[in-house]
């Protein structure tokens, strides 16, 4: 009975199934698998992988830091060798970064040098809403605007920057607008000899001529980036091509890593080593975790402590992993294979003594579930959160100063969806029930495909209209979105 | 019965499809006690189309006593490859598709989804996943709130023939599925398919119109 209805159901799929064939094979064609087995003689113990560029304070008032920012296009070589349009960040792709301490007072010069209207959005930081960059406050073309925020106390971590206007955030991207953030706390934990690195993850498709390669949305291509997001075959690390970064044996560097990618989920892994997972999105947690392999979800970061455990003269790499996020019917081609991202090259230098971290390296107290005030569901479907689109002038979840919250995120189709709380940090709960295994701050969950994770978050700060959406770009600016509202706290009874 | 989605039937295209299709309303989720006579006669309607359309020769189960009754596949034969490898154990592409858990279990099942996302599936063939739980207005893709790339329900699932059961029929086989079964935990790996989510397979030329023509067409005979 199955092996009839097995043939006679397929007849029909046939004829026209060659046509898709050709659709699959546009998928990624260069990787950036390579080589690294040739050792030179001279040993260069720099790294080639540079860091971005700080920028720079203009201010002399201590515990301010007062700076210029501009988008603008720019003709830089996104693809190394092919010099072609692009957008900017003070001219640099990525962006400059902004690395200030917790309790800094912020000034941001930003001029909007770009043809379209943007926003900058600083993705995790705990600031006033009308400062959050969010869709609600475009800023025109030609125009200029302040941005000034606070940054709180028992914040320090690693963050970024990127546009948020309405329905353009995954072509601005595209074009090469994002920029870390770093936040540091004057008694940092961790000893400040250690090298401290930023890596900052991005990818790309280009046409051949160089330029980013944004296909159009009624082509095949188009079609498929509206599913799965964009992803590109080329991928970077602070906008460079497999960089080399050197260790010695028995060193412990600090990696600030940062996913920009527009839906790329990357499995990271060191072949031959643990690495020391340390931080979250919002910093540092309380006992460091050893794990062969970190996921992370696009606009997620991780700090990790990589630790020279192999011997002199010896190389790795950071790779990324094969991780299924897809759907089956849009899944790429090369889903399954590995990518190198950066060579991780061991010095001839004898080893260095590890050295000890502490105990604890900084508290994060639970959020008290007892004070729970409302649980809400949210259901991610394709392109819907709770069977809506975005709509600016609606609010979908009202809440309350000093309310904490139970979100339970309910993924119900076959990709994952990553899910992006403005403005307040939460903490993970449970994933399909359960308990998560440590407490960190986090302002991006990756909810898989089929599951459901519960979060908890407080409103402590900050009234006003925030945006939570999934951090796929292209779902993002299809309306993958909403709008919670946190109102004043009602006036107290005079009775 | 998956003859209705192999056949290549060649109808002319008419757009004229973009009559607004009033659903009516759908019965809330009130009890899930069988004390309201019509809910009851309602679930035994859904019971027997469901029976008679064999809904469970896909999904499982001998009869509703059954273990596994409609609780989706269990077994890797009960799996459909869909494309040249049907014939060419070799040949690309090869799709796997599999009969999902239609009980009404949140995690593995259809208990996230509303009876109107159930309807919305079997009447438009949208996968109640990708598919918001609204009144579709237009057959038309890109038209009403049809969607412009919808995503169909793996073949050889035959709602382009399930379709033409009444609108209370498909209600009450969504109100079966949903408030009629105890949920049965049964988590059935995702169906595989093209990145067009088969919308090429599924066009008015391959699958005929909705409503279908008047009686009696050219090819039909009316009696005197």
């Amino acid at each position: 009975m199955w092996s009839k209805r097995r043939v006679a159901c397929t007849r029909v799929m046939i004829a026209s199934l060659t046509t898709f064939v050709s659709v699959l094979c546009l998928g990624a064609v260069a990787t950036s698998e390579h080589g690294f087995a040739t050792e030179r003689s001279a040993e260069p113990s720099e790294d080639t992988l540079a860091m971005p560029a700080v920028l720079k304070n203009i201010s002399r008032v201590p515990g301010t830091v007062e700076v210029n920012l501009v988008a603008a296009p720019a003709r830089l070589a996104l693809l190394p060798g092919h010099v072609t349009s692009s957008y900017a960040y003070n001219g640099t792709v990525p962006g400059p970064t902004l690395d200030v301490h917790e309790g800094d007072h912020v000034i941001i010069h930003f001029r909007n040098g770009l043809p379209e209207p943007t926003t900058i959005h600083w993705h995790g930081l705990h600031i006033p809403a009308v400062m959050d960059g969010s869709p609600l406050h475009p800023i025109g073309p030609g125009k200029r605007y302040d941005y000034v925020f606070t940054i709180p106390r028992g914040t320090a971590g690693t963050y970024w920057y990127h546009p948020h206007p309405d329905v353009r955030t995954g072509f601005q991207m595209a074009m090469g607008l994002f920029g870390a953030i770093i936040v540091r706390d004057a008694n940092d934990p961790l000893s400040k000899s250690l090298p401290d690195k930023l890596l900052v993850l991005s990818d790309n498709r280009f046409r051949p001529d160089g330029s980013p390669d944004i296909a159009d949305p009624s082509s095949p291509q188009g079609e498929i980036d509206q599913e799965n997001g964009r992803e590109g075959n080329v991928l970077f690390v602070n906008g460079q091509v497999a960089p080399v970064i050197n260790i010695r044996s028995g060193e412990t560097q600090r990696w600030r890593i940062v996913n920009v990618s527009a839906a790329r989920i990357y499995r990271l892994a060191i072949p031959g080593q643990m690495m020391l997972h340390v931080g979250d999105d919002g910093g540092l947690f309380e006992h460091p975790r050893e794990v062969s392999e970190f996921l992370l979800a696009n606009s997620e970061r991780v700090e990790l402590l990589i630790r020279g455990t192999s011997s002199p003269g010896s190389r790795t790499s950071l790779r990324t992993l094969s991780y299924d996020r897809y759907d089956p019917h849009t899944r790429p081609p090369d889903w399954d294979t590995a990518h190198d991202l950066l060579s991780l090259r061991y010095l001839q230098s004898p080893p260095l003594a590890p050295i000890a971290l502490p105990a604890v390296m900084r508290r994060v107290r639970a959020l008290d579930t007892t004070r729970v005030t409302a649980r809400r569901v949210l259901v991610l479907s394709q392109g819907l959160i709770n069977n809506r689109t975005m709509n600016m002038s609606r609010v979908d979840i009202r809440s309350r100063l000093g309310a904490t919250e139970i979100w339970e995120i309910q993924n119900v189709v076959t990709m994952d969806h990553p899910f992006h709380l403005h403005g307040f940090q939460f903490q993970i709960l449970d994933r399909d029930g359960v308990p998560e295994p440590y407490r960190s701050w986090k302002d991006v969950v990756n909810v898989r495909k089929h599951q459901t994770v519960r979060v908890i978050v407080r409103f402590d700060d900050f009234p006003g209209k925030w945006m939570f959406h999934c951090h796929i770009l292209d779902h993002e600016d299809h309306g993958m979105m909403g709008i919670l509202e946190v109102r004043p706290p009602l006036a107290r009874s005079r009775l | 019965m998956t003859a209705s989605i192999i056949g290549l039937r060649h109808v002319m295209w008419i757009p004229a499809l973009g009559a607004v299709l009033a659903l009516g309303a759908f019965e809330p989720l009130r009890s899930t006690q069988h004390g309201d006579p019509g809910l009851r006669a309602q679930l035994q309607l859904g019971r027997a189309l469901v029976l008679n359309h064999d809904c469970n020769g896909c999904h499982g189960g001998a009869d509703p006593a059954s273990d596994g009754w409609l609780a989706g596949m269990t077994r890797p034969d009960q799996e459909f490859l869909i494309g040249p490898c049907a014939f060419n154990t070799n040949a690309k592409p090869c799709f796997h598709t599999r009969p999902r858990n239609l009980t009404p279990d949140n995690a593995t099942g259809l208990g996230r989804f509303t009876e109107r996302q159930i309807f919305n599936a079997i009447r438009f063939g949208l996968r109640p996943e990708d598919t918001p739980d609204v009144a579709i207005t237009s057959m038309t893709p890109g038209k009403g709130n049809f969607p412009l790339h919808p995503h169909y329900l793996a073949p050889p699932m035959p709602w382009p023939g399930w379709r033409f059961m009444s609108d209370a029929e498909l209600r009450a086989v969504a109100a079966y599925l949903k408030r009629g079964l105890k949920p049965v935990v049964n988590k059935v790996a995702d169906s595989e398919g093209p990145p067009d989510f088969w919308a090429s397979e599924y066009t008015v030329d391959k699958i005929g119109r909705y409503p279908a023509p008047a009686f009696p067409t050219a090819k039909e005979i009316a009696p005197r």
